[in-house]
């Protein structure tokens, strides 16, 4: 986490949140603090805090190597636009555009892949994300071919997949926890 | 589309499509981190293709551990297992469905309920307990987007507490992680 998002989901503690701070998922869920969600949360310390920290591996890596920061903001945009979560989806818009993103970048993403203002090698790794969160069961070696094609090397591959499979957990802990604040 | 096994208890092979590091001549950090987690040879090339970036396996190995761990206070583990089951039947998994039927079958010794949910799918007849969890698992896994309050009655009624539901959906939401990487970076057969 940068200075920039701890700036913007830590607030200041009050009893019922004096033992932890908002992260990411309360934020995006829209999670009160003393809600019932807030709650149970927080007596899951653990994987509260392992959970930020893939995000933090494979978002926001010390070394992004060859997959650059702005790729996998442009990944995590899409898996939210796609499972689909609309606070996910403008959590990575704005990070995506914090990262380098255009307003075209983004549109090309909420549309793929109908619009396009992409490069051959962001698509490939847009078609990569569509497979691997809508049908993973249909992947096939001739996909990870396709992204060799397109210039991504073993590390990147990995990386990409982790981050894809990353993100439809993600999303499916922020749909889950919202539930104990709906009430039934 | 490749052709998979049958859904089973058998111990199922992996066999990736990329390179690993064990073959490409790993780093000392990808080393320590592939003899750290891979408990058999058998399952070695797994954890030495995720090894190219190692950061991120670091950390997703310790949050995959602690989703399946079961706690005193919520889930047991044989709930946890049987959300990544069911998560991994109806993803289509067979290797990550074999390895935890296997530790449920170990935890309840309950091998007909798993082979019905393996042979048959999410969709079989099963007690009102495992009934509500797989439910809520499946729905989970195929359209998070849909749940609502109103989906955590069946799992109350039955007798889960919400620290438990919130335990069961973290397993399940992790194996939404774990069978994408091993449906989309390898092939999966068993030894005949």
């Amino acid at each position: 986490m940068d200075q920039t998002h701890t700036q913007t989901y830590t607030q200041t503690p009050t009893p019922e949140t004096a033992t932890r701070t908002r992260d990411v998922i309360d934020a995006v869920a829209g999670i009160a603090p003393g809600s019932a969600a807030a709650a149970l949360r927080a007596r899951r310390p653990e994987l509260t805090a392992y959970a930020q920290g893939t995000l933090e591996a494979l978002l926001e890596p010390a070394d992004p190597g060859g997959l650059s920061r702005r790729e996998r903001e442009m990944v995590a945009l899409r898996v939210a636009v796609l499972t689909p979560h609309p606070a996910l989806a403008t959590f990575y818009r704005d990070r995506l555009r914090a990262a380098g993103g255009t307003g075209d970048d983004v549109v090309a993403i909420e549309l793929f892949p109908a619009c396009s203002a992409l490069s051959p090698r962001e698509e490939a790794i847009l078609r990569h994300v569509d497979l691997l969160t809508t049908a993973p069961r249909d992947a096939e070696r001739t996909d990870i071919d396709a992204l060799r094609a397109a210039g991504l090397g073993t590390p990147e591959i990995v990386t990409l997949s982790q981050l894809i499979a990353f993100l439809s957990f993600q999303v499916r802990v922020l749909h889950a926890v919202r539930l104990f604040d709906e009430g039934a | 589309m490749a052709t998979l096994p049958r859904f089973t208890t058998r111990y199922v092979d992996w066999t990736p499509w990329v390179e690993t590091v064990d073959e490409v001549g790993p780093t000392e950090e990808q080393r320590a981190i592939v003899d750290e987690i891979a408990t058999s040879p058998r399952g070695r090339p797994y954890w030495a293709t995720l090894a190219h970036d190692a950061p991120a396996l670091r950390a997703r190995h310790k949050l995959f551990r602690q989703s399946l761990a079961g706690t005193e206070d919520g889930s047991p583990k044989a709930d946890l297992e049987l959300a990544a089951v069911a998560t991994s039947r109806v993803n289509g998994c067979v290797y990550c469905a074999s390895v935890h039927a296997r530790a449920y079958e170990g935890l309840t010794r309950n091998r007909a309920l798993m082979r019905r949910l393996l042979d048959e799918g999410v969709d079989t007849e099963l007690p009102g307990r495992e009934r509500a969890l797989v439910d809520f698992a499946a729905k989970l896994t195929r359209d998070p987007a849909a749940l609502t309050g109103a989906d955590l009655a069946p799992l109350r009624d039955a007798g889960f507490s919400d620290l438990e539901i919130l335990d069961v959906a973290h397993a399940a939401a992790m194996f939404a992680w774990a069978n994408r990487l091993l449906q989309t970076l390898g092939g999966q057969h068993i030894e005949e």
